[in-house]
């Protein structure tokens, strides 16, 4: 396995969409290149703009995992991505379902029995939310993980303030308008009262053997007692609405963690 | 996948299964008329083939019911496609273009082609324009074009380094360094303001230095081309381009100076709305004003 997180050259990938609904989950898979691939690793991407930072980044986390012999699977959750239906028709509930069923899909296409789970910012809250409902999770692992539903949807209003600042030569009724929105989208009552609910015992009901943090810093984020957290400069700007995060020191420890107990 | 009106299918396609698409189609048992032409969407910069905040993909998508396939297709080197290894970009966006119309022949014949991409995107599709029968229509989202006025240029910039600043100087004090400004003295504060602006303003890119944009020379001959073809062309040109190139509204068009230019280009300029068209009002905007051009063009 490469050290680095250089692009790769070659790779094995298919994509496919999961589920049997009107609005199908869109994933791609990354079988393992060498080993037994007994690990399933499952990527819980973030949402909104966030989404978009870490897509290639995400990616080539998967490719290395695979080469490091884990069978890898990605999801775009409903209204994201690939995936079926905009991001208005669905919420906490859903998404949490689209997780469910990548372990479940995954497990069945790779055979493997055990699963790690890697997610990123609100994909966190998501992944944690749908632990309780899934046997065989082994590890999972969250980067920069939101402190909480609350704390995060107050993090997409700025988002959005700042968005608006932005455009300035935008008129009355357009800035009228963008007020509606939550970070550049439409979003639901729904899933603004769900992520409203979620706080911080989501993270603390996973057993602690099971949790490992990676934030890239100190300050704010989750901290949780007596779970695992390491800090990996520099800071990722998640709040810049224009940002691609593609090489960081994080990604090797991403890697490490999730290889870990392979 | 198959939706009431549409079916999608995601792809590895090319030499090596290297470049990664997702086609859309419509369901020709749902939608009336089926038009032959095929929408392929260019990535827009280094985002993949989504598009920014899911653009290409909800233009697809609303694009099948009115008969319309397209492929979103991540070049190579981006989204989940495989870099060509030793090629400038240049040489790998060609390389691509045939593998995708070898896509296309094997899959929906002889097809032809609107090409559609904002920022580089739109300079690959001028670029790939040149020589290729098969593009007959361009959607350029902030093509580059420059300036055909040394007056206006000049006045522009003087308008955007000393006069638009201080017209917007307290929406842009936040927008620029916030947290440093709210810790000036009141008394400091429209000096530090104004010389803050006065330096992001000169400190600011020009698309010649961010983009691999095609000259002028082939910006007009691809807009003869698809003129002989009897294709169309959208362009339009948001807040970025006039913060940096475009003065005033048809500046493409004299620019290019091709006869005949509005019989068969639409061109739109939207000051109001971002380059990578952050918000859902100025989205949702340009996939209807897109969605109006296409259904105008399989009438013409």
């Amino acid at each position: 396995m490469r050290s680095d997180f250089a692009e790769p050259v070659h790779t094995m990938q298919e994509a496919f969409f999961l589920g049997e609904s009107k609005h199908r989950v869109f994933a791609n898979y990354h079988p393992a290149v060498r080993g037994d691939g007994r690990i399933l690793a499952i990527i819980c991407p973030p949402l909104f703009f966030e989404y978009m930072h870490v897509h290639s980044a995400l990616r080539n986390l998967a490719i290395r995992l695979s080469e490091g012999g884990q069978n890898v699977l990605r999801l775009d959750y409903r209204g994201t991505g690939d995936s079926f239906g905009d991001l208005e028709e669905f919420s906490v509930s859903d998404w949490v379902d689209d997780i469910k069923l990548a372990v479940q899909e995954g497990r069945k296409i790779s055979g493997s029995d055990g699963v790690h789970v890697v997610a990123v910012r609100a994909g966190a809250l998501l992944a944690c939310r749908s632990m309780d409902a899934l046997d065989g999770v082994r590890r999972l692992v969250l980067w920069d993980p939101v402190a909480d539903g609350a704390t995060y949807l107050r993090e997409l209003r700025d988002v959005q303030a700042r968005c608006i600042e932005q455009h300035i030569y935008m008129s009355r009724a357009d800035r009228v308008e963008a007020a509606q929105e939550c970070a550049g989208h439409r979003v639901s009552n729904r899933m603004i009262e769900d992520f409203a609910a979620l706080d911080a015992n989501v993270y603390a009901s996973i057993p602690k053997n099971k949790l490992y943090v990676i934030c890239t810093r100190e300050a704010g984020g989750l901290h949780l007692n007596g779970h695992s957290r390491v800090v990996i400069p520099p800071a990722c700007d998640w709040a810049a609405i224009e940002n691609r995060i593609t090489i960081h020191p994080v990604m090797s420890e991403l890697l490490r963690a999730c290889l870990a107990l392979s | 996948m198959s939706g009431p009106v549409l079916t999608e299918e995601p792809l590895q396609f090319g030499a090596g299964g290297r470049l990664s698409g997702v086609l859309t189609q419509p369901d020709l048992t749902s939608v009336k008329v089926g038009n032959p032409q095929v929408f392929v969407f260019l990535n827009a910069g280094l985002m993949h083939r989504v598009g920014p905040s899911r653009l290409h993909v909800r233009l697809a998508r609303e694009l099948a019911p009115l008969g319309f396939s397209s492929l979103r297709v991540d070049l190579a080197g981006t989204g989940d496609s495989l870099r060509r290894v030793g090629l400038t970009n240049r040489q790998s966006v060609a390389a691509d273009f045939d593998e995708i119309k070898d896509f296309l022949d094997l899959r929906l014949g002889d097809v032809p082609v609107i090409l559609f991409g904002l920022c580089s995107g739109a300079d690959n599709a001028i670029r790939l324009t040149l020589g290729e029968r098969r593009i007959v229509g361009l959607v350029l989202l902030d093509p580059y074009c420059g300036s055909n006025n040394r007056v206006l240029e000049k006045a522009r910039a003087i308008y955007f380094r000393w006069v638009k600043p201080l017209q917007h100087i307290v929406a842009l004090k936040k927008r620029l360094v916030p947290q440093a400004l709210r810790d000036v003295p009141i008394a400091e504060l429209p000096r530090t303001v104004f010389l803050t602006i006065r330096e992001a303003v000169s400190n600011r890119l020009e698309p010649e230095t961010l983009r691999d944009v095609p000259t002028r020379d082939q910006l007009r001959a691809a807009v003869l081309e698809i003129r002989e073809r009897k294709g169309r062309i959208l362009s339009v040109f948001t807040q970025a381009a006039f913060q940096t190139y475009y003065v005033q509204t048809g500046q493409l068009g004299r620019v290019i100076k091709v006869e005949g230019y509005e019989a068969f280009c639409t061109e739109l300029f939207w000051p109001e709305a971002t380059h990578l068209y952050l918000l859902e009002v100025h989205r949702r905007r340009i996939i209807d004003e897109v969605k109006a051009w296409a259904v105008g063009y399989s009438r013409a």
